[in-house]
């Protein structure tokens, strides 16, 4: 790892008015990076800070509800906590985190050098930032939402919900939008326009597809909300009555809105996480993944059959009993799909050699855990049921078993997985496995007695439940599960503080720690700030594997060249890369005055609009790079046709 | 108590088992969903239950799955050899993707079977001897949803030409009526699910599934109860700060006492004699008046709320429980709990959180003791009390 940024030496002779950064390594390189990298740290780390605030809402509400009468929080408060749980759990936890390893790895598994636009995807994370910040303010300016993170109208209305929490839910919301909008737009076009010579999509890995039918799930998802978070916005601010009945307006169009955005929301949340542990079994199971094809169109069927399902939320509010039996069926055939992936996870195990370490208990974590939320997700498709169980603990067990069982363990198994791709250190092993079993017993513990509170009758989103309903021991046991959890998120931190802190000083990693298979391994750790020496040239699935293992005549797996051989040395200079920007920060930074002056005081408008507006001009008049600055890459590839092909242009918008 | 479905044939040891020790503290569970006592909630539980029962199989295979895929291919030894290489079999994933739709066929043909059976209403007519003339009733409930309790309206002529699609504005009914819903027992009962203000949930577990109440929309639904009995039930659509406090309870009684129960929700109120008591009528006029209607002294209230009403207090005393089913009006021996419901006309803000000043809830009237004794005295007036064994079965706690 010899190659510094390059960016200084490219960017020698701004042209025009506005001079651009020239990147470096303090705050200002941060705040300022276009690097798809740099983006995905910085997605990480967010999220993981309202991961915890999360969290720390989740005890809270277990807190209050760890016995009858509970008074910890009272019901006003419980109200916007448990909004605020939700919100920030679904919209700045998973969401970004997801878009964390999306930023990161989707380049690298593709072989590109950087997102199709750069600036766009720092825009995507300040915005998103901007969002997450504008929601958390509602806690220091006149009180959280208290909707609930559905919002179903007209209980979010200004008469029902006179706080401005609902305000800043609808306009933080939008932001946060916005900023997904524009990434999975900017992912979009990465995956299907940027990819390596020879990278055909089937040769795409897994996650770098679910990452594609991710984006692709957002890119019409996200507009819906948009729309309705508008309406909600008009009716509150406005005196716009679309929610009103008795005015024409419809309580029911919310959850349309909602809904046709809230499924494929869920596929957004879970396909990721089906992506990483894609590339994480076959990994550590030493096989390909079984059934490839199979695979990628499960988790495309998943993207269209989830269109078809919203109105499963909807089956005791109203709607007939024609559209109940529609989408009753198609949401239990949705489980279909789902069901070929699980098997095919194990498929792939079978007949392997499995190292359980920390990633791969994670990703065994998903296979099991998911499995009993798809379970139960079968039991309340089946609508009578459902109107049995809809708004019970029996639906609070079902999708934290897959929000948490299949999506944040999947994360976990990720960060674990490519820790020491981001950052040339590997967490330790061990603490990991403790970090696992933990989070597995205290995960079982608080959710699993879900179910039967659920079964028992003990409605959601009450802030206090009466004694004698025998809802008062598994409400405990949940409540203990709860800090269960919280202890392996901060043996976690602890790992990755002692792991840092040891790493200190010493070499980076080896380039190849758990004899990985996908492309981005070809980059030594931490990846060097220009990704490849040179663009491979792809020629299998697995390409990173196929160049470290042949077969020999009687079909066995023979190494034919070391990792080290194999993988590049990051020594490459002068590669011209997008030179960095100031503008998306600043035009992020408009976006909250926008919102709060909607919120308190018009002219509060003004300023953030003419920061948003100065960004676009600015953004639009920044000088591209310095036209004679370097091209290409290493200079014994000049000439190089395959190469050259794709390297040349690097992307800047 | 052990839910019924594990009462069943025991498909699993180990999915009783489990249950079994998941289930085991449930000492009276009034909201049990698997404990059905009316054919609604039986048809929906015989659905629930052979579903569960294959979901358990599945997680049985999956998870035995897990355990001999650790069990046999772990590698203990960084063994460096590689295990054969296979990339996948059609005809395995052929038949994982046909079974799996195989099952889920049969279980869509019974899931719509069940549904079918719940969306039929059968045509029965309930007899109610008033006075010696008996008159047909086919029974129709109105429900109404609001912040933070449930109204039951029963129009004894029928539905047909009463207009719900404000339910801010309905027609007066023959009988008003507050969380407690009474009906006849071995009947199955129309429901027209409405609400003043937002979205609400009516649910009585034992006896059907759930169906939202939403402004500007009447849903119907029905119930049926095998036989006499209390039935909990709690609004289970959030629907602000006191959801969890809008509770209500369905009494189904023999068709006699249904017959005379109709009887005396049908007499007005009288004049009280007591000198406490008229106090405590004059307070009612200045004050609760305004919101509350008490028939046959204010018909109707200018009601200055957000949902233009409150509970009818004409025959409070013949409903145990109070302010959205949270509090119980008498004591286990009959006697009414005069501490609760002094506790709750002194600062009833302080007893159910509500937004009385944004003209959502009861606000704290400011009465001195002296008046909230004459009040509690007229109260007392309004109704008789229902028989014992309906208290002891309709304490709340």
């Amino acid at each position: 790892m010899t190659a510094t940024t390059t960016v200084e030496d490219v960017v020698d002779q701004p042209l025009g008015v506005y001079t651009r950064p020239t990147g470096g390594n303090g705050w200002r390189d941060w705040i300022t990076t276009v690097d798809h990298k740099k983006i995905g740290i910085l997605y990480g780390v967010a999220a993981l800070f309202f991961f915890v605030v999360g969290g720390i809402e989740a005890l809270l509400i277990r807190l209050q509800l760890a016995t009858p009468n509970g008074t910890v929080l009272g019901a006003d408060m419980y109200n916007q906590v448990f909004t605020m749980h939700g919100v920030t759990m679904i919209f700045l936890a998973a969401m970004p985190l997801s878009a964390a390893f999306a930023n990161y790895l989707i380049p690298l598994q593709i072989g590109a050098r950087d997102v199709a636009f750069p600036r766009l995807n720092a825009l995507s994370f300040w915005a998103f930032l901007a969002g997450g910040i504008v929601l958390n303010l509602s806690w220091v300016m006149g009180g959280a939402p208290d909707g609930g993170w559905f919002g179903y109208a007209p209980n979010t209305g200004i008469v029902f919900s006179p706080s401005p929490g609902m305000d800043f839910y609808a306009l933080g919301l939008q932001i946060t939008g916005v900023a997904s909008l524009m990434s999975s737009i900017n992912l979009t076009v990465t995956v299907l326009n940027m990819r390596a010579p020879g990278m055909t999509l089937f040769r795409m890995p897994v996650f770098t597809w679910m990452m594609l039918v991710t984006q692709l799930l957002l890119v019409f998802a996200m507009p819906v909300i948009a729309v309705a978070l508008f309406l909600l916005t008009f009716s509150r601010l406005f005196g716009a009555r679309f929610f009103d009945p008795s005015v024409g307006g419809d309580a029911l169009l919310w959850q349309h809105l909602f809904w046709i955005f809230g499924h494929p929301e869920v596929y957004i949340l879970i396909l990721p996480s089906f992506g990483i542990i894609s590339e994480v079994i076959p990994t550590f199971s030493r096989k390909p993944i079984f059934g490839y094809p199979f695979m990628v169109f499960s988790g495309i069927a998943i993207g269209f059959m989830g269109w078809g399902v919203w109105a499963h939320h909807m089956f005791v509010s109203g709607i007939g009993p024609i559209s109940v039996a529609a989408f009753s069926l198609s949401t239990m055939f949705i489980a279909v799909p789902t069901g070929v992936k699980i098997l095919n996870w194990m498929a792939t195990m079978w007949g392997g050699r499995i190292k359980f370490s920390a990633p791969m208990l994670f990703a065994v974590g998903v296979v099991s855990m998911f499995t009993i939320g798809g379970l139960s997700g079968v039991t309340h498709a089946i609508s009578p049921a459902d109107t049995q169980q809809t708004d019970t603990y029996y639906i609070v067990a079902h999708f934290h078993y897959v929000i948490f069982g299949g999506i944040v363990f999947g994360l976990f198994a990720g960060l674990y997985f490519w820790w020491p791709k981001v950052f040339g250190h590997m967490l330790s092993d061990g603490v990991g496995k403790v970090n696992f079993w933990v989070m597995l017993v205290g995960f079982n513990l608080t959710f699993g007695p879900m179910h039967v509170l659920g079964l028992q009758g003990m409605s959601r989103r009450i802030d206090s439940y009466s004694p004698g309903f025998g809802f008062e021991l598994w409400n405990m046991v949940s409540t203990i599960g709860s800090f269960l959890i919280a202890l392996s998120i901060a043996i976690f931190v602890v790992n990755v503080i002692m792991s840092a802190m040891k790493a200190r000083g010493q070499a980076p990693c080896g380039p190849d720690p758990w004899d990985a298979r996908s492309l981005e391994w070809l980059t030594p750790n931490p990846t060097p700030v220009h990704n490849f020496d040179e663009v491979p040239v792809v020629e299998s699935l697995d390409e990173f594997w196929h160049r470290k293992y042949g077969t020999d005549d009687d079909g066995r797996v023979v190494r034919v060249a070391s990792a080290e051989e194999v993988c590049e040395d990051g020594s490459a200079v002068g590669v011209h890369l997008p030179p960095p920007s100031f503008w998306p920060i600043v035009f992020a930074s408009g976006l909250p005055f926008i919102a709060l002056g909607l919120i308190f005081n018009l002219w509060l408008t003004v300023p953030g609009g003419l920061l948003v507006v100065m960004a676009i001009y600015a953004w639009i008049f920044e000088p591209v790079d310095d036209p004679d600055a370097a091209h290409g890459d290493h200079d014994d590839h000049e000439g190089d046709e395959a190469a050259a092909d794709t390297i040349e242009e690097a992307p800047v918008v | 108590m052990i839910p019924k479905i594990l009462r069943g044939t025991g498909l699993t040891a180990l999915a009783v088992g489990l249950l079994a020790f998941l289930t085991g503290c449930a000492a009276d569970a009034e909201l049990d969903t698997l404990n059905p006592q009316g054919p609604s909630a039986r048809s929906i539980d015989n659905l629930f239950d052979p579903v569960f029962y294959v979901a358990v199989l599945v997680f049985i295979f999956v998870f035995a799955g897990t355990f001999i895929i650790w069990w046999r291919f772990r590698d203990d030894h960084d063994n460096e050899e590689f295990p054969h290489q296979f990339h996948g079999d059609t005809r395995l994933e052929l038949a994982w993707t046909i079974v799996p739709t195989l099952i889920l066929v049969v279980i869509s043909v019974s899931t719509l079977v069940t549904l079918r059976g719940l969306n039929e209403t059968e045509a029965n007519a309930v007899t109610i001897d008033v006075d010696g003339a008996a008159t047909q009733w086919e029974p129709e409930v109105v429900v109404v949803g609001q912040q933070w309790w449930w109204e039951f309206r029963y129009y004894l002529n029928g539905l047909d030409g009463v207009d719900l699609t404000d339910a801010r504005h309905l027609p007066p009914a023959d009988i008003v009526t507050a969380n407690q819903m009474v009906i006849p027992a071995g009947e199955e009962i129309e429901l027209a699910i409405t609400s003043r203000d937002v979205i609400h949930s009516f649910w009585i577990p034992a006896l059907n599934g759930k169906k939202d109440a939403a402004p500007g929309r009447v849903h119907p639904w029905k119930l049926e109860a095998d036989g006499p009995g209390v039935y909990f039930g709690q609004c289970t659509e959030f629907c602000g700060l006191s959801h969890s406090r809008m509770r209500m309870q369905v009494v189904a009684v023999t068709p006699d006492d249904f017959s005379a129960w109709v009887v005396e929700q049908l007499q007005p109120a009288g004049e009280p004699e007591a000198a406490a008591a008229q106090r405590g009528m004059e307070i009612y006029q200045s004050q609760c008046a305004r919101c509350h209607v008490v028939d046959g002294f204010n018909d109707g209230s200018g009601a200055d709320l957000v949902a233009n009403a409150a509970p009818n207090l004409t025959h409070l005393m013949s409903r145990t429980t109070y302010a959205g089913g949270i509090f119980n009006m008498y004591e286990p021996n009959g006697s009414l709990d005069r501490t609760q419901l002094e506790a709750w006309l002194r600062d009833s803000p302080a007893e159910k959180p509500a937004y009385a000043e944004g003209r959502r809830g009861m606000p704290a009237m400011g009465l001195d003791e002296g008046q909230i004794d004459d009040m509690v005295a007229y109260l007392t007036t309004l109704g008789r009390a229902p028989a014992l064994d309906i208290i002891a079965a309709t304490e709340v706690e």
